[in-house]
């Protein structure tokens, strides 16, 4: 943790919170590059076409259901006019990419929590960073064309719960400062959410809850965090206090089967690309050993580096997302693309912290793997082969490509595949002059 | 140049011409696009060509531009004029070809400029 702050939380001119995701990212991405698809029923595909990952607001609107199987609404989609699109992984990478380099020329703190969304440190009066927060917001959509919504709290928890609040409301045109909103509103809004709306808090502990009689955010936000800590847990007990406005959540590890981070703060700046080298292997590994535990494998992964929000030199938060080959959960795979980070790395810049996000995880298993058996002493790879053959049918195992089953990752099925706009010199956007 | 005491060695060890460097403004906002038709010719914009466009860049009158016109990434010179009077101003997109008649815009306010187009890469 940072050393306590000894201005009150929440008073004008204490640091605000904001949190920057982008509405819908990967529709968002699709139209920035294909304006036809603006005010149109669009949803984006899974890995290998599957299921519906993410709906424009029409999607919504004609009741598509998050994750319903693509085969199931296909023959219905031509009769509602719905555009569909296989997962982009390029294109989401480069855009994102983007969106984070431009979020950090506003902060000296920019910590980026997943492929669309970040949090910054803002400083200034509360109307100075709900400014910021417009600028952002306006620069975000003149650079990528994405539209951002932002919200801006003391602390995170609440930065979670004022950037859900400019998303549903129009009146906040996308930029919400929870420390401008009159104090009656934001009573109605905490009585209004449940606590699992609460970022943080999963559907065991809401049960738990419950049961004591905590059903609503502001039951939650009212809550004595010494019974919390007691009866829960110190996390649990750090939401109640976030909640009442005082910071206590430096960073969180992981929010369920979405996203992997890793993330550490360094015990001593780091300066030299050598240890950088080191920092980013261990956390890759870390992330690989996280994602193995729970049977998942990751398309896409972000690697960052920050310099202290305090430090009054240098303050550099670059990052880089990539999209993998495949999915993997691979720890070599996973260090090679943190590695990538390297070359935005300047030497001699004290680094205070770094990380890796996988993103876009699948369960483990639906994958093949690719053995390598150059290393097999003598010449019983035949026989080897054979054996698992018979052991585990005859599609089970292949040299090269042949014989696999279909559904392996360099075949992916990406049928509905937009162009790799920003990535690929063949796929570049065209502009018609007729 | 500035002088002073540095090793004269230092001179050698010059960076390659980095085009990244000298033709993108701000890589958070530069897209590289292909351009189809022959619209633009008289501009020296080709059919293949590729064009540098920085999307953050305000247009202006004389841009080439890269409008949104029914769903279509669609690239013109824009042009906006004020009428006489100073009362209004006349917006439209000129073709650099008289095969293409102006396109005029009655509401400025509906027109989407994509982007601005800071260089073309023309094949000679």
């Amino acid at each position: 943790m940072s050393e306590p702050d000894s201005r009150i939380p929440g008073s004008p001119g204490s640091p605000g919170v904001a949190l920057v995701d982008v509405n819908n990212f990967y529709v968002s991405s699709e139209r920035a590059f294909d304006p036809s698809l603006e005010g149109r029923p669009l949803v984006v595909l899974s890995n290998n076409d599957g299921c519906v990952i993410t709906r424009s607001a029409e999607a919504k609107d004609l009741g598509v259901a998050m994750g319903a199987p693509w085969f199931q609404i296909a023959d219905q989609a031509r009769a509602w006019g719905l555009q569909v699109r296989s997962s982009n992984y390029e294109l989401y990478g480069d855009m994102s990419s983007r969106v984070m380099e431009v979020l950090g020329r506003y902060t000296g703190n920019l910590e980026i929590y997943s492929i669309d969304e970040a949090f910054l440190t803002l400083n200034g009066t509360h109307p100075a960073q709900r400014r910021t927060g417009r600028d952002i917001k306006a620069t975000v959509r003149r650079n990528t064309g994405l539209p951002v919504c932002v919200g801006i709290a003391s602390t995170k928890t609440l930065a979670k719960l004022a950037n859900r609040w400019a998303k549903g409301n129009q009146e906040f045109d996308g930029v919400c400062h929870w420390d401008l909103v009159p104090e009656a509103h934001r009573q109605s809004l905490l009585r209004r959410l449940k606590v699992t709306d609460v970022w943080g808090v999963g559907a065991r502990t809401a049960a738990r809850l419950n049961a004591i009689g905590i059903d609503s955010a502001q039951d939650l936000a009212a809550a004595d965090p010494v019974m919390i800590r007691k009866r829960f847990s110190v996390v649990l007990m750090r939401t109640v206090l976030e909640l009442q406005g005082t910071p206590c959540i430096t960073s969180r590890e992981s929010t369920g089967n979405e996203q992997v981070l890793y993330s550490r703060s360094f015990a001593s700046p780091v300066t030299t690309l050598e240890a950088m080298h080191q920092a980013l292997s261990v956390y890759a590994q870390g992330a690989a050993s996280r994602l193995a535990r729970k049977t998942l494998q990751g398309r896409v992964l972000t690697a960052f580096a920050a310099t202290s929000p305090f430090s009054t030199g240098v303050k550099s938060s670059p990052s880089i997302c990539i999209p993998l080959p495949v999915h993997t959960a691979d720890p070599l795979e996973l260090t090679r693309a943190a590695h990538r980070l390297l070359p935005l790395i300047e030497e001699g810049v004290p680094y205070i912290r770094a990380g890796v996000i996988v993103t876009d995880l699948q369960p483990a298993g639906s994958q093949s793997v690719l053995l390598t058996l150059g290393e097999t002493p003598g010449n019983d790879t035949g026989p080897l082969l054979h054996d698992i053959g018979r052991r585990f049918g005859r599609a089970a195992i292949g040299l090269g490509h042949a014989g696999l089953r279909a559904g392996s990752d360099w075949t992916m099925k990406r049928d509905m595949l937009s162009p790799h706009y920003t990535t690929k010199w063949d796929e570049l956007p065209v502009v018609k002059a007729r | 140049m500035p002088s002073g005491f540095a090793s004269p060695a230092q001179d050698w060890f010059e960076d390659r011409i980095d085009l990244n460097r000298h033709l993108i403004r701000d890589i958070t906002s530069t897209y590289i696009v292909r351009v189809s038709g022959d619209a633009m010719e008289g501009a020296g914009i080709s059919d293949g060509d590729e064009l540098i466009v920085d999307r953050a860049l305000q247009p202006r009158h004389g841009s080439v531009v890269i409008a949104v016109l029914d769903g279509e990434l669609v690239i013109r010179r824009l042009s906006v004029t004020t009428s006489g009077t100073g009362s209004g101003t006349a917006v439209s997109l000129i073709a650099a070809s008289p095969a293409y008649p102006p396109i005029a815009v009655p509401d400025p306010d509906d027109l989407v400029i994509w982007g601005v187009a800071t260089r073309c890469l023309h094949h000679v």
